[in-house]
């Protein structure tokens, strides 16, 4: 790709600066899909100096630096096991080892990817973003926010819930981007239903949330109508890789399946 | 712009534009066992070794390597050799054109697992693709390799 300039900026505050400098200032993550979203920067800036890639235990939450690997979030002891294991299944299902490698959460959750494999049980899952100078949302607002965003992503901060979970990544071929996925959590009671890669970038199911957890009992019944409004209520498109029916079925299927699990 | 890093246990220092990728550097350097096949980081025929894990050389920028170890196939001719032997033994190799990415996989590989499942095998190896072989001779082949290194 075309660059000006690689910087490699020694604090947030520097690196805040050059991204106000100029719209064509990019911020790096693992750069992997640079080649095919940028064709030219002004300044490339990397903030591989700046300690963003560690996974710390702040008690109820785990705060992941928005520099650290998928790799690394893969093997992390203390993502493991929250909410049965769901981030590092879906994690572990994007592409191969050396593409994890070289990948970071922070570039994968900042690029908004609409065929993302962990912004969906991230947003299945209560997660909170911080960026510098001083902005704290929720990945759903995050993924909501029309428009540039001139802050930086430091940190992903996700709480440490517990429960069944439920996360499915329909592919035609073990390395391919989702046809569409699904991930469900049981946060205390209280279900969250994300759909994404319809194609667009995920989103929470909101109106069939709200039916599954003003019910008293998940009935057969009950579930099936989520479904059917999961399937309903979000936009769905086609694509050379599968047609926007096709999409609506699979995530009425996988609402079904996944409600019946996680509620099991 | 200069990059400076250490390349097969040799200090090199090279000019690079700032948007270049690895692949790009190393291949202009005469590193030719890293190969360039889909060039969009989906099949691993790139794949080198960075502070001893794999990456995708083509769409890793060459900047990012600054003080690091970058480790490709010409430094590890007698452990590649080996791999060679076993994939030789099982008819696993055709025309060879994925097997650099994939031998330094397969010592990432080695390193990082003890007693890799066969689903811990395939899931480590799911990066590299091979256009000839179907796999399965492949993957007899890496088993025996572990095997032998028990």
């Amino acid at each position: 790709m075309e660059a000006n300039r690689y910087l490699r900026p020694a604090t947030l505050e520097e690196a805040h600066q050059i991204l106000l400098q100029d719209p064509k200032n990019v911020l790096l993550g693992g750069g992997l899909w640079l080649k095919k979203s940028t064709s030219f920067a002004n300044a490339l800036v990397d903030l591989g100096a700046l300690g963003l890639d560690t996974i710390k235990d702040l008690g109820d939450v785990v705060e992941v630096g928005a520099m650290v690997s998928l790799r690394d979030f893969e093997l992390s002891p203390l993502l493991k096991n929250i909410q049965g294991g769901i981030l590092i299944e879906a994690v572990s299902q994007i592409m191969g080892v050396a593409f994890r490698n070289s990948a970071t959460i922070g570039g994968s959750v900042a690029g908004r990817f609409p065929f993302s494999d962990i912004i969906t049980p991230l947003l299945a899952l209560e997660t909170k973003l911080v960026f510098y100078p001083h902005k704290e949302m929720t990945l759903n607002d995050f993924l909501s926010f029309k428009g540039r965003l001139s802050d930086i992503l430091t940190h992903i901060v996700i709480k440490k819930s517990q429960g069944p979970s439920f996360f499915k990544k329909v592919k035609t071929t073990a390395l391919d981007f989702a046809v569409v996925n699904v991930a469900i959590a049981n946060i205390d009671g209280k279900y969250r239903i994300a759909i994404g890669s319809r194609p667009s970038v995920a989103s929470l199911a909101s109106k069939s949330m709200e039916v599954v957890n003003n019910a008293k009992n998940l009935s057969n019944e009950l579930i099936n109508k989520a479904a059917e409004l999961a399937s309903e209520e979000l936009l769905y498109a086609s694509t050379g890789a599968a047609s926007a029916e096709y999409r609506k079925a699979l995530a009425k299927a996988y609402v079904k399946r996944g409600l019946e699990e996680v509620s099991k | 712009m200069k990059v400076n890093f250490n390349l097969n246990g040799r200090y090199v220092s090279y000019d690079i534009t700032p948007g270049e990728y690895l692949a790009d550097t190393l291949r202009s350097h005469s590193v030719l066992s890293v190969k360039k096949a889909c060039d969009e980081a989906a099949c691993g025929a790139c794949t080198v070794l960075l502070d001893g894990r794999p990456i995708l050389s083509c769409s890793f920028l060459s900047a990012r390597v600054e003080g690091r170890n970058v480790t490709t196939v010409e430094a590890l001719q007698d452990e590649v050799d080996e791999i060679s032997d076993f994939f030789a033994d099982e008819g696993a190799d055709q025309c060879g054109f994925c097997n650099t990415g994939l031998a330094l996989t397969i010592l990432a590989l080695r390193k990082e697992l003890n007693n890799p499942t066969d689903e811990d095998i395939k899931h480590f190896v799911a990066g590299n693709l091979c256009r000839c072989s179907g796999y399965q001779s492949q993957f007899k082949a890496i088993k025996k390799y572990l095997e032998a290194h028990k």
